[in-house]
């Protein structure tokens, strides 16, 4: 794939046994990333070609390059095994869960790392320590509880659920943020006679806008492909997201083999979130090393 | 700030409260109340719930799918750990500090499959391992060693370790951006003090950039056992839902098929209290052995 790549020393005046060293480091060090690169890359490559295959072809050579593409398979996944309907689906859950998650978290966050009243650290804990808990005991008794309030089976039920459960992961980063705005701001702000809510939605939220952006993506990517929950409080197929149907056409390629569809439907899945990976590559990457170093 | 307490008290409730509130029914309420389903018996509809107090617990003693499914869950946290760590590892120090000019494009590459949802990578990594079209029998095929073929996912021995694969494919590069960032942070001096004392890169490694970034790789290692324990049913449940003959049930996904399938939801949730109990006890005793003074610098 792209192998090729071995840079000639840049400093040639050096003695030849040095950079001949050099050289054989450079190229021995290269040989696992690119060995990694093309382990990551191929599946997702051959994904996307599988997609533009007959599945003649792809019993034929399941590895090899399409003779022509065929985009019909795109076609026919997206109508007539419904991926239109979850894909709006999925993007409903996914814009309306990181709104609410975000009217969720920045005004506790703030309460936590600014207000500072009695109980702010026991209040942190308790988010924090359900970072820790397996949720999958909750589960159960949280199908029965939406069953009784008739939000089973329901897109905004599954909503609720998911902003809930990212409320502890996006405190844990939002405070990390606020902390680090200074707090003469908010006195200044508190003595020009700005309400505390006006500090808040006018002072600190804009400040701490690139930890809400970094939250907010990460939550987003999150609930676009999140499965088990929607598996558990999802039932009927026009409800579906993305993950269950895909699950759902996998289950049916086993029997009608029609595995262009199938990879015509996951790589569909997957191009939102590459979109948005191309457009916010640099903060996602930025978020996951700077919360590392507070650790 | 100068403002009245009533008006200070009604401004923490509006920050505070609704998401409490929210929290507490939909977090705190369900684990709790799972926790009081375990010593009931329930089918799920309203009529037939018949307290049975410590039954359950003992049927859990003496289910024998149950220590295999702790086996399996520590087999996928064990492996996932050396895997992770050893590879993100060295990809995090090649990416820092070995001044490769196309650094940037291996960040990007590697923290990819991250983005991607489990569904995606199970079914994509199901078909790698499909007997008759996947890659893995053809590659072994092509290189002389098609004796060693196997319908992977299909087999009672190779079903669990084949999803240590998929697993670690799809967590190297959070993991490595995690450790990238401790990596950029320790002080570029130390590195030329212990050039000058004569340390070989290997000591380096070893002695300057390990200590210093031991915060980063001990968070590392519990976050990959937490999320394994709480989290490992869901590519079990994608790429085989237990099978073949329980061979990859792990605690969670058994979970699942006892609630969702046989619809015993008492001892689900008996399951479920266990799987909480092993998860915090497990973390416990990592925080314990991985704790190790904070370096100064």
């Amino acid at each position: 794939m792209k192998g090729g790549r071995t840079p000639t020393p840049n400093t040639p005046k050096q003695g030849t046994k040095t950079s001949i060293k050099a050289l054989l480091t450079k190229i021995i060090i290269r040989v696992p990333l690119v060995l990694w690169t093309i382990a990551v890359l191929y599946p997702i490559i051959w994904m996307i070609l599988g997609a533009l295959k007959s599945n003649a072809e792809i019993y034929a050579s399941p590895w090899g390059w399409p003779e022509t593409l065929r985009f019909e398979n795109f076609a026919q996944a997206w109508s007539e095994y419904n991926i239109s309907t979850s894909f709006f689906n999925s993007l409903t859950v996914t814009v309306m869960g990181a709104l609410l998650t975000l009217a969720l978290a920045i005004p506790t966050s703030y309460a936590i790392e600014r207000v500072r009243f009695r109980g702010h650290t026991v209040l942190y804990y308790l988010y924090l320590s359900a970072m820790m808990i397996p949720m999958v005991l909750g589960w159960i008794p949280l199908f029965f509880l939406l069953l009784e309030v008739n939000l089973l089976d329901s897109l905004f039920g599954l909503t609720l659920v998911y902003a809930v459960s990212q409320v502890p992961f996006s405190i844990f980063i939002l405070t990390g943020f606020m902390s680090s705005i200074p707090k003469e701001l908010e006195e200044s702000a508190a003595i020009d006679g700005l309400s505390p809510y006006g500090t808040l939605f006018r002072v600190v939220m804009p400040l701490s806008l690139s930890g809400i952006i970094t939250v907010t993506i990460m939550n987003a990517i999150f609930f676009w492909n999140e499965y088990f929950m929607a598996l558990i409080f999802l039932q009927s197929s026009e409800k579906y997201t993305l993950g269950l149907a895909m699950d759902f056409l996998n289950k049916e390629a086993q029997y009608t083999n029609a595995w262009g569809t199938l990879f015509a439907g996951l790589t569909i899945s997957i191009i939102p979130v590459i979109i948005a990976y191309a457009i916010f590559q640099r903060r996602i990457s930025k978020g996951m090393t700077e919360g590392a170093v507070k650790g | 700030m100068v403002q009245p307490k009533s008006q200070r008290i009604i401004f923490l409730m509006f920050c505070i409260l609704p998401t409490l509130l929210l929290f507490a029914v939909f977090t705190i309420y369900p684990l709790f109340s799972g926790l009081y389903y375990s010593f009931f018996e329930w089918s799920g509809s309203a009529s037939d719930k018949e307290f049975v107090g410590l039954s359950h617990y003992i049927q859990l003693m003496n289910d024998p799918i149950i220590p295999r499914t702790i086996i399996h869950d520590y087999f996928l946290v064990v492996t996932k750990v050396i895997g992770i760590m050893i590879l993100a590892t060295f990809f995090a120090v090649a990416l820092t500090q070995l001044r490769i000019k196309e650094a940037p494009f291996y960040r990007v590459v590697f923290f990819f499959p991250n983005i991607m949802s489990v569904v995606v990578i199970g079914i994509l990594w199901a078909f790698i391992y499909n007997p008759n079209l996947g890659f893995v029998n053809a590659g072994l095929e092509a290189i002389g060693l098609g004796q060693y073929t196997q319908p992977w996912l299909g087999s009672e021995r190779w079903a669990l370790p084949s999803l240590v694969l998929p697993s670690v494919w799809a967590g190297i590069g959070l993991f490595m951006l995690m450790l990238m960032g401790g990596i950029l942070n320790v002080p570029k001096s130390l590195y030329e003090v212990a050039k000058i004392d004569g340390a070989t890169e290997w000591q380096q490694f070893w002695k300057v950039t390990v200590p210093l970034i031991w915060p980063q790789i001990k968070n590392s290692i519990l976050y990959i056992i937490i999320t394994t324990l709480n989290g490992s049913f869901i590519i079990v449940q994608v790429m085989t839902q237990g099978g073949p003959n329980n061979a990859t049930h792990v605690m969670g996904s058994y979970l699942y098929q006892q609630a969702f399938k046989q619809y015993n939801f008492g001892y689900a949730a008996t399951i479920g209290v266990m799987i909480l109990i092993i998860s915090l006890i497990t973390v416990m005793i990592m925080q314990f052995f991985l704790r190790k003074e904070k370096i100064q610098y």
